[in-house]
């Protein structure tokens, strides 16, 4: 299979490029973030068709507001998966896709997809899979009720029954071991 | 810090005074901005972990919706994605109806132009067919012409040749008034009769005149010839190297081979 060579650029001089809306700087864009705000928009709108929607509609809508990012209040991925979480959380609180998918089973949605779709291989993160196998289940179950599936921490809390601030709290757990196993 | 209002400020689940207040914070301590920017580089490796592949068709799709109005784009910041969104579909519409408006107006050029042509080229068939038939009358007339000119041509040769002689025979008392003017040459034995100068009553059906030699007091047939109103040009008769005189009957149709006397109408001597 003979791929296109990805556009990789900084975040420094993406962002410029952004800045100056040149045509590479949405290409370099979409390479470098596609798939990654991709997966987390699947795992919270699970249909692909409508996954695939709300991509470009994050993408639109990250390219035509990107006047209103700030490099110094973060990155610039924490920007664009707000936007994008925000847009798929919208979707499926939609009436047109609540009428549609009322008999999907949401519990198993992440490990099925895992299953189902190639996750993309970086090298870079060779090595990592067991660190994150170390996150304890009930930290990896938060984080990714909070991260893939657009829960609210307080929603969160009522569908794992247990109080707000050991929400907070296992949260802050998990992403410290992510931070370990990422440095 | 410990509260774990950092690692929800990272997910977007903080409401704004709260929001407001960590990024004050961030620009008055380094320490909580680098903790910010750890937490943030975790949870985007995170999903760099847990990317999927969008199908590869999307790219295109994507680059394309963005880079459809980058022109406007360079010019104007777009104040809302929903104005904007707007704007887009307006151009597209617009376009598409300049493209078809402009197959309409091709297309009204096209069948303005067949008309244009079939209506000339039916106009200068008809000049066509009147230069043709123009053209036909003036062969007819050229052919005329030269008929004419030829057989004036010989009447002249006649008239030139000095071995013709122009012998005038007179009306008998039978027909006083008559006349008619023969061209003989002996020495090549033609003998022409004049009938545009010719004074004769016209012939009926039933009879016609006849033209006689006298050689030697005996009459020799040379021909018959009719006399109408419009009689024009000269007609050839039978040859004779000798001749006294001629003379002209009025005889049955065809003629008789002696002259019947009490018809005779003109006669002339040659000497």
């Amino acid at each position: 299979m003979s791929r296109r060579t990805k556009i990789s650029l900084t975040e420094e001089e993406l962002i410029l490029a952004l800045r100056q809306r040149e045509k590479f700087a949405a290409e370099a864009l979409y390479d470098m973030y596609s798939s990654s705000l991709y997966g987390v928009i699947v795992r919270i709108v699970i249909d692909t068709a409508v996954a695939e929607d709300v991509l470009q509609e994050s993408f639109v809508k990250i390219w035509q507001s990107f006047s209103s990012y700030s490099a110094e209040k973060g990155r610039l991925f924490t920007w664009m998966v707000n936007i994008a979480r925000n847009l798929s959380i919208d979707k499926i609180r939609s009436k047109d896709f609540k009428n549609q998918s009322k008999n999907q089973e949401l519990e198993n949605n992440v490990t099925f997809i895992d299953e189902q779709k190639n996750t993309v291989y970086k090298p870079e993160l060779l090595g990592i899979k067991d660190l994150v196998e170390k996150l304890k289940p009930e930290q990896k179950s938060i984080l990714d009720l909070v991260y893939f599936k657009g829960y609210t921490h307080v929603e969160a809390a009522d569908e794992l029954g247990v109080p707000l601030g050991t929400i907070k709290t296992r949260l802050r757990m998990a992403i410290q071991q992510l931070r370990k196993s990422f440095n | 810090m410990e509260s774990g209002i950092l690692e929800l400020y990272v997910l977007g689940e903080v409401n704004p005074s709260e929001k407001h207040q960590v990024e004050e914070m961030a620009l008055q301590h380094p320490a909580i901005k680098a903790e910010l920017d750890a937490i943030e580089k975790s949870m985007e490796l995170y999903a760099v972990f847990n990317a999927i592949e969008p199908s590869d068709n999307l790219r295109d799709k994507v680059l394309n919706s963005l880079v459809t109005n980058l022109g406007d784009d360079r010019t104007f910041k777009p104040r809302t994605t929903h104005a904007t969104e707007k704007q887009e579909a307006k151009v597209i519409e617009l376009a598409q109806q300049k493209s078809i408006n402009f197959y309409k107006y091709a297309f009204a050029a096209c069948l303005a132009l067949l008309i244009l042509s079939v209506a000339t080229l039916f106009a200068i068939y008809n000049k066509l067919e009147n230069v043709n038939s123009q053209l036909v009358t003036m062969e007819l007339q050229t052919q005329k012409f030269s008929n004419r000119v030829n057989l004036m041509d010989h009447q002249l040769h006649i008239f030139r040749d000095p071995s013709f002689k122009i012998i005038k025979l007179d009306g008998t008392p039978k027909s006083p008034k008559s006349a008619l003017a023969v061209a003989w040459s002996p020495s090549k034995q033609q003998v022409m009769i004049d009938l545009s100068r010719m004074k004769l009553p016209a012939n009926d059906d039933q009879h016609s005149y006849q033209l006689w030699a006298l050689v030697d007091g005996k009459p020799i047939d040379l021909g018959v010839f009719n006399a109408t109103n419009d009689s024009t040009g000269m007609i050839q008769m039978k040859s004779i190297d000798r001749a006294q005189a001629f003379a002209v009957t009025l005889e049955p149709r065809g003629g008789q081979p002696t002259p019947t006397m009490d018809n005779l109408m003109l006669v002339g001597k040659t000497e």
